[in-house]
């Protein structure tokens, strides 16, 4: 049986020791292959959720748990090839290096995982077939990220998270800076490929209106 | 670290304007740092070899410092005279290979005059082993000849077969001029880089010649000897000032010094020109410290230019470096990503450095001769090689703060950065 995506358990974090809780969940188990909308009001502690599924911070108490690697057993640098090995992000906004190029912004994670480049196949042109899949024209590919629109860039930043078909990505208000038109339409694109891809998807949103597209929802309620 | 290395390329490139003037800055502290060093070894080498292939300096009983001063620079009195005699009898010893009488005293408008022999043209080594050089006529054979080195003839804009006068002594007394005999130029030396260049050279006898009417410094009142009867007076030099000597075995020296040391008739002293060389560039050897430190301070302003710019660069950088950590660099990429940056800026800037002074030196070796520095030299050498890594060293140390910054920064963001 293959291990939850996803393994939450007694999650606590705060930044300072004697500050409040930011962070505070029971129990969060995600199977391989669904996707969560997650959502919460401003301060709810998203963002931090976010910074620990991805081992970039560590808890003050309980376990993460993902494909059934604990994350606290490993060291920080194990954490930083765990994250570009099985994880894929996408951020609200500023996702792309600007003096990057379309193509290696997508390539990125093959930089600095085998295991994404391998999965891949010929990264270059998987690269292409996700624009392509993601409604960009081929000849944006060698177009300096900096000069595509605000649409344009989260969607290379969609095939920069699945390229090499990771398991988890993590979506952070992927669509709050787009219109109500467009995030419709980023929100079935990204689905449909993560699906392709068997790839977990967890949705961060304050948008509770998105819901229906996702298997599961958990609501983060706002920090004591 | 491969694509590591590309990203970082990259990233640069879209820093291009703001690092170039720090490579610029970076460029001209190493172009100024290693030009300092070269002109220094030159000067030094140029100083060290103001006379070589000569084993022994000898002279009147003084400090070996003060007896190459005067000897060779030209500069200061000689406190005694060596006499015609112990020279005959030192250059008459076998292990002496060739021997150059000096006699010194009187000055041609602030330039020395030396009376010698013609063997000092065959003789006189300076550099490397290097003879000296006629740009233009002979050296001196009737009495009254002269030959200018390179600096004289040019500052004072004297052609062979023009005609000069010298002065009594430095030439500081007016009045106490020879103009009763005046010497024709014969010769000009080729620019050497050493005192040889300020000096004018006539022959012993030519010495004793114009100073066959004179008497404790001052002409006899109602005496004149014309020039064309000196000939018929003994014009053998009764002292002189020192004298150089070539040995047929270098292995000789120590014995041949020491037999002059304690020569029994006159008290003498030789030095080994090299040592005594040594010990005086030590004394002047201050203002090469001084321009030293001054370009150490250029390159210290350089590289706080180069950290300035790399701080202030940090906050655009921020969202970048999430970036990057999202898709898994770890904070230790980010620190690499700094050092890596500086590393570079300080390597092409040490290199330009290096490439700007070498066409310097090739373009300027000519005018440089001017200034004493005829042997400048055209590869670097293993002292500039330190400066170039110390250079490089220094730039990776004024990383450390940028970079230690980033990975503090980068690991405070972690993948969002809160702006």
């Amino acid at each position: 049986m293959t291990p939850p995506a996803i393994r939450i358990d007694d999650l606590a974090f705060r930044w300072r020791q004697s500050g409040p809780l930011c962070v505070r969940l029971e129990q969060l188990t995600l199977a391989a292959g669904t996707s969560l909308f997650l959502h919460g009001p401003s301060g709810a502690g998203k963002t931090t959720l976010l910074n620990l599924i991805g081992g970039v911070l560590l808890p003050e108490r309980g376990r993460v748990e993902l494909l059934g690697r604990p994350l606290g057993e490993l060291s920080a640098a194990g954490r930083d090839a765990f994250r570009a090995d099985h994880l894929g992000f996408i951020f609200q906004q500023f996702n792309l290096i600007p003096y990057l190029s379309v193509c290696d912004n997508v390539l990125l994670p093959c930089r600095f995982s085998r295991r994404r480049a391998a999965r891949a196949g010929d990264p270059v042109a998987a690269a292409g077939r996700l624009l392509a899949a993601l409604d960009l024209e081929p000849a944006l590919a060698g177009v300096p990220a900096a000069e595509l629109s605000g649409g344009q860039q989260q969607r290379v930043a969609a095939a920069r998270a699945l390229i090499g078909r990771p398991e988890i990505i993590i979506a952070d208000e992927p669509t709050s800076a787009l219109d109500a038109s467009r995030q419709q339409g980023f929100i079935d694109l990204l689905l449909n490929e993560a699906r392709a891809a068997g790839s977990t998807v967890v949705f961060v949103s304050h948008d509770q209106r998105l819901a229906g597209h996702f298997d599961e929802m958990l609501e983060l309620g706002a920090a004591a | 670290m491969r694509s590591l290395l590309q990203l970082a390329l990259a990233s640069a490139w879209n820093r291009r304007l703001s690092l170039g003037l720090t490579l610029f800055a970076v460029l001209m502290a190493s172009t100024l740092l290693l030009s300092v060093e070269r002109v220094r070894q030159a000067a030094r080498d140029g100083f060290a070899q103001s006379v070589s292939a000569t084993d022994l300096v000898v002279g009147a009983r003084t400090s070996p410092v003060q007896l190459v001063l005067y000897s060779i620079f030209h500069l200061g009195e000689a406190t005694n005279t060596v006499s015609w005699q112990s020279y005959q009898s030192i250059a008459a010893n076998p292990a002496v290979a060739w021997s150059v009488p000096l006699a010194l005293g009187d000055s041609h408008r602030g330039y020395a005059v030396l009376g010698t022999t013609a063997d000092y043209f065959t003789h006189y080594r300076y550099a490397d082993k290097r003879p000296l050089q006629f740009a233009e006529g002979r050296p001196f054979a009737g009495l009254f000849d002269t030959v200018l080195g390179a600096e004289v003839a040019g500052r004072l804009g004297y052609r062979p077969g023009q005609q000069i006068t010298l002065s009594h002594g430095d030439g500081g007394l007016a009045g106490l001029e020879h103009e009763d005999k005046p010497f024709t130029v014969v010769g000009i030396l080729a620019p050497t880089g050493t005192p040889v260049d300020r000096t004018v050279h006539v022959s012993l006898p030519a010495l004793e010649a114009i100073h066959l009417d004179w008497v404790g410094g001052a002409p006899i009142p109602g005496m004149s000897i014309a020039p064309e009867v000196v000939g018929k007076f003994d014009l053998a030099p009764k002292t002189i000032t020192a004298f150089l000597i070539g040995l047929h075995q270098r292995a000789e020296v120590f014995r041949i010094q020491r037999k002059i040391n304690e020569f029994a008739d006159e008290p003498l002293l030789a030095v080994l020109p090299g040592v005594a060389l040594d010990q005086l560039w030590q004394t002047v050897g201050v203002v090469e410290q001084a321009l030293q430190a001054v370009s150490w301070l250029v390159l210290a302003v350089g590289l706080a230019g180069l950290m300035a710019v790399m701080l202030a660069g940090l906050n655009e950088r921020r969202r970048e470096m999430a970036i990057l950590r999202s898709v898994g660099a770890g904070p230790r990429h980010i620190l690499f990503l700094l050092v890596v940056e500086s590393f570079l800026v300080s390597l092409f800037g040490a290199l330009a450095g290096l490439a700007l002074v070498s066409l310097l030196a090739v373009t300027l070796a000519g005018r440089l001769a001017a200034f004493g520095l005829a042997v400048l030299p055209l590869a670097p050498g293993a002292g500039e090689m330190q400066l170039l890594a110390a250079v490089l060293v220094c730039g990776l140390l004024v990383s450390l703060l940028p970079a230690w910054r980033a990975y503090r920064l980068s690991l405070a963001d972690g993948l969002i950065p809160r702006l």
